[in-house]
């Protein structure tokens, strides 16, 4: 790599750093929250193809939601920048209550655990997801 | 090579850069939630890493394209019609790569990075890939060196080919001139292409002309009323660089690992999602069930 690669290569990352800099400044990205469970279902159907719901909490702040269909499936939504994720939990999670917060985590090492605010049903979405990892 | 040629891309990035601030100010006004600081800075910096790959693999690829030219069967001379034909076979080549990284595992792990924001604007089409050269990717422009192009007029083609589809990662605009529409790739059919809904996955594979994905069947047009979600199927939930550079490989060799011997391959070479106890999805078996939800038996389902 000869000194005009390496000074081309110094500029672009300066540029990248800049542009980034001026999007956070700009406000992009939003604050996006899930209004409602119709908007919660919508957004476990995409993440998780066909995925139904017959019960769902939503976060009080409106940053995550979680859902369960009829086969006792657990569906995590968390916001991940503007957009949402989805994440079918399984025996690796983690949950943890503290009176209306549950704390999740999906067992992913790059997605950190998430608490949720679901008031007085946290106890019994808690419960469910004790089931999980048995 | 016969002749020495500047890489137009490196020409172009100044373009590149205005643009993506013209339509970051465009988001500010219409709808800011379209960039995401973070995913931006991780498809930049993808976009970087993706030059430097290409300079500290650049020399090696250039020696397999002399190397394939020296046992050409025809000598293309340096003329007009040369480059205009050259440009369409590139681009013939490009729709055989783009197909192969994402009917083949292999291919993907590489391709994948391109993919997996799930914003579509200006800076997803800098989010390119770092690991072409161990996937071998650049072996699709092999036969344009063996018919006797012109390493040179190839390599500069395909630069040609890498800027054009710049323009077409936006939803600013949103649909181009009938006529443009049929022959060009464009925004709406290049949006297709970057979907996670069943009935677009895996189509529209097209660099510049749309033609080669009409011929072979692999065309679907934009529906006003479903639009377009981006991303993957299973989304990173990460801005994580390494992550979303490797992740795809690193899935690989796990699978690889754990799988019975007779099934190792077949995590390289097949389908993405294929798995050998029929546990995941692929985006045939996705369409599939989304066509049977609708009830509908008149979609075609070519399996390509």
């Amino acid at each position: 790599m000869n000194w005009a690669a390496l000074a081309q290569i110094g500029g672009s990352l300066v540029a990248i750093l800049l542009i980034s800099w001026a999007a956070r400044s700009m406000g992009l990205g939003g604050d996006v929250r899930i209004r409602d469970e119709a908007q919660a279902r919508r957004l476990a159907n995409e993440a998780v193809d066909g995925f139904d719901p017959v019960d769902i909490v939503v976060d009080r702040a409106g940053i995550g939601a979680l859902l369960k269909d009829a086969a006792g499936r657990h569906v995590l939504l968390r916001r991940h920048g503007a957009q949402f994720v989805g994440r079918v939990l399984d025996n690796h999670i983690e949950a943890r209550l503290d009176r209306n917060f549950l704390t999740i985590g999906t067992g992913e090492r790059l997605l950190p655990t998430l608490t949720l605010d679901f008031g007085t049903r946290a106890q019994v979405w808690a419960a469910g997801l004790r089931v999980l990892r048995i | 090579m016969s002749h020495a040629l500047p890489n137009p891309v490196d020409y172009a990035v100044p373009f590149f850069i205005a643009l993506i601030v013209i339509e970051m100010i465009w988001a500010k006004r219409r709808a800011p939630e379209k960039y995401e600081p973070g995913d931006m800075l991780t498809s930049l910096m993808l976009g970087l890493g993706s030059t430097v790959a290409s300079v500290l693999t650049g020399a090696a690829v250039v020696g397999m394209a002399l190397w394939a030219y020296h046992y050409r069967l025809f000598t293309v001379p340096w003329t007009w019609w040369a480059w205009a034909l050259c440009f369409i076979l590139d681009d013939f080549a490009y729709y055989g790569f783009h197909r192969a990284a994402h009917r083949v595992r292999w291919f993907w792990a590489s391709h994948v990075n391109h993919h997996s924001s799930q914003h579509y604007n200006l800076s997803t089409a800098l989010r390119q890939t770092w690991t072409s050269f161990i996937s071998l990717g650049f072996l699709f422009r092999m036969p344009l060196f063996l018919l006797g192009f012109d390493p040179a007029m190839v390599l500069f083609c395909a630069g040609l080919n890498l800027i054009y589809q710049f323009w077409i990662h936006t939803e600013v605009i949103g649909r181009m001139p009938r006529w443009f529409e049929a022959v060009m790739n464009t925004p709406s059919h290049h949006r297709v292409h970057h979907a996670t809904n069943p009935r677009y996955l895996d189509r529209n594979y097209a660099g510049v002309f749309i033609v080669w994905d009409r011929m072979f069947g692999t065309f679907v047009r934009e529906e006003d009323e479903e639009p377009v979600r981006y991303g993957i199927i299973k989304q990173l939930g990460t801005f994580n660089l390494l992550w979303s550079v490797f992740h795809e490989w690193i899935g690989i060799a796990r699978d690889v690992w754990r799988a019975p011997w007779q099934h190792k391959l077949s995590y390289i070479w097949r389908v993405p999602g294929w798995s050998h106890d029929d546990s995941r999805d692929t985006s045939d078996r996705l369409r599939a069930r989304w066509v049977e939800r609708r009830g509908s038996s008149s979609l075609r389902l070519p399996s390509c």
